[in-house]
């Protein structure tokens, strides 16, 4: 964890960076521990409340968030942003571990409509 | 002899995953859901647990078993089982077009404060479908695969060319004795030019009446304006002549929520049961035309109208646990996603998409469109959503169209960023017309779609009152049927 201040976060890694600059609101993510997919899937499902940039820094990704609101809190934001990051952890993993099954079950889905027999077809 | 229970047991890591995809629905509850929408709620502990391997309540595991989140290594009847849900969940698609509706003319008597398309006065006839174009229309709409062929008269308001209805009825009629489909017809109308020969005709042809009554007098008289300002008497009148006439299941009305409508759920729906209708449908109000400006009444956010929609489903309850029997005709639709393998067909809620391949539109002119809501984008001059014109264009034509294909597969859920992992996918739609409506993209960004919003605090509504209440969940099995 090369995040400097704040205690890190056990679900996801992630560690406060603290404030580069007076507005900036940041968290750091260890990379051994943190998909970038995952971070970039949370960014996407926060994006009513804040954007959130993502650089590589050293050995963590370090996030700066935006929010959308000028009233929002800082903590509150950080917490918004770790509890997804975690979900979206959880939901990479899972999708992970079960496409072989989802494949299968899609291909005997459509294996018995014809639509494939019609597409080889030409 | 006492049995076993060890050997039903399942041990620490003795399962696995089936595909799953979960959603919190508050801190310390969340759902899980299969491929096909099947539901478990479990706490966020026992999520870990399941996922990490190390459950040990072997009652939690046998119910996620049971509805196929988990299977033992090496089974195969969990997958074949979810293949067959899968299959029966998409058995329409191959068989498209079922709805074909026909706008037989853009000339109303009403002016009604939302309304996109009807705004032409009652006495120009260039605005009416002529017998050539509806010949046309017809053929197209016969060559639809799907063994269930609904037509819908639609306006303006269509008994203002009463004529036409007729004859598109005779004609389809005589077509479809060698086409052998399931044929019915709809009228949407707003009743004001009811008389006896419209409903004998009615009576005759088996025809279905759909009205729109927004709730009491003047809130209807509000929306829905008309010279005497009578809307409402109109309408009344006319869904107790149709139901004296025709029976009560042959009319039933939609009412579009405006502003002035929040906070009066419970009269609206008062209206709709002293009248005997038997369901009522909380729409909010389409985000075309005079809404997009924030005019018509559309000025809410989500939030307020999912406050509406929360309290106009509280009074529906209440009334049946009265003995009044009434449906929320939103939540009955997505009642039969949730808990059965029926695709209720209901365009808004489906993908691939509704347009087109659920429903065609046949404008007055001739134009077709991939939904009704396309129409109402073009009467702002955005045709996007125009696949071609019966006079030029063939049935391949319009099917096989860029205009078509594009929008359905750009917005397919399955695919779609955070449609793809949300655990209410089973339950949702592609609406790629409201999103390009709204964002002008056919996908759209869900996190700041209203559309997702909206849905999904439908879903987690419904899905709260049925893990809370056992009568809910009753009687949301029954509206499933």
């Amino acid at each position: 964890m090369s995040a400097a201040g704040g205690a890190a976060d056990a679900g996801t890694g992630a560690a406060d960076a603290g404030a580069a600059g007076a507005a900036e609101i940041t968290l750091a993510f260890d990379q051994a521990t943190v998909d970038l997919d995952a971070l970039q899937r949370s960014a996407y499902a926060v994006a009513a409340e804040m954007t959130v940039d993502i650089r590589v820094c050293g050995a963590d990704y370090v996030c700066t968030l935006f929010p959308r609101k000028h009233d929002a809190a800082d903590e509150e934001l950080k917490h918004r942003f770790r509890a997804e990051v975690n979900d979206q952890i959880l939901r990479v993993r899972i999708a992970k571990e079960t496409e072989p099954l989802r494949n299968l079950v899609f291909a005997l889905a459509f294996s018995r409509t014809g639509l494939v027999d019609a597409e080889g077809s030409g | 002899m006492k049995l076993e229970r060890a050997a039903t047991a399942l041990p620490r890591h003795g399962w696995q995953l089936l595909p799953l995809r979960f959603h919190r629905l508050d801190a310390d509850s969340v759902v899980l859901t299969n491929l096909v929408g099947e539901h478990v709620f479990v706490t966020p502990d026992e999520l870990g647990a399941v996922v990490d391997g190390t459950c040990a309540d072997q009652e939690l595991l046998a119910r996620l078993r049971a509805a196929h989140l988990i299977q033992v290594p090496g089974e195969r009847l969990p997958a074949e089982l979810l293949a067959i849900k899968l299959r029966t969940r998409m058995r329409r698609l191959p068989d498209s077009t079922g709805l074909h509706i026909f706008v037989v003319t853009l000339r109303c008597e009403h002016t009604c404060r939302y309304c996109q398309v009807s705004r032409q006065s009652a006495a120009k006839n260039e605005f009416d479908m002529t017998e050539e174009t509806a010949g046309r229309a017809l053929e197209l709409a016969f060559r639809s695969p799907s063994p269930q062929l609904k037509i819908e008269f639609q306006g303006g308001e269509p008994l203002l060319n009463f004529p036409l209805v007729r004859w598109i009825t005779a004609e389809a009629n005589r077509m479809n004795k060698e086409h052998g489909k399931d044929l019915a017809f709809v009228i949407a109308t707003n009743l004001a030019l009811l008389d006896d020969e419209i409903l004998g005709f009615c009576a005759e042809e088996q025809i279905h009446i759909s009205t729109s009554l927004d709730g009491p007098q003047d809130l209807h008289n509000g929306n829905r304006r008309r010279p005497g300002r009578d809307s409402w008497q109109q309408a009344v009148s006319g869904i107790r002549r149709v139901q004296e006439r025709l029976g009560t299941d042959r009319v039933s009305a939609l009412m579009t929520t405006t502003e002035a409508s929040l906070g009066r759920a419970a009269e609206i729906i008062g209206t709709y049961a002293e009248l005997g209708l038997r369901g009522v449908f909380l729409r909010p109000i389409s985000p075309y035309g005079f809404a997009l400006r924030g005019r018509g009444g559309a000025n809410y956010d989500v939030g307020r109208w999912l406050e509406f929609y929360a309290a106009g489903l509280d009074q529906v309850v209440e009334l049946n646990r009265q003995g009044v029997p009434m449906v929320e005709m939103y939540a009955s639709i997505i009642a039969k996603k949730m808990l059965t393998n029926a695709d209720p067909g209901y365009v808004d809620l489906t993908s691939p998409a509704g347009i087109g391949i659920g429903a065609l539109v046949y404008n007055y002119d001739g134009d077709i469109y991939a939904s009704d809501e396309g129409r109402m984008l073009a009467e702002m001059d955005d045709r996007t959503f125009r696949l071609g014109n019966v006079h030029d264009s063939s049935y391949a034509d319009i099917m096989l169209s860029d205009g078509l294909l594009n929008p359905l597969t750009e917005s397919i859920t399955l695919s779609a960023p955070m449609c793809a992992t949300c655990a209410f996918e089973p339950y949702c739609g592609a609406d790629p017309v409201f999103h390009h409506a709204t964002m002008g993209d056919f996908t759209g960004h869900k996190a700041l779609s209203a559309f997702c919003q909206r849905n999904m605090g439908v879903f987690s509504l419904l899905l709260r009152k049925m893990r809370d209440d056992p009568y809910f969940r009753d009687l949301l099995w029954r509206w499933a049927q």
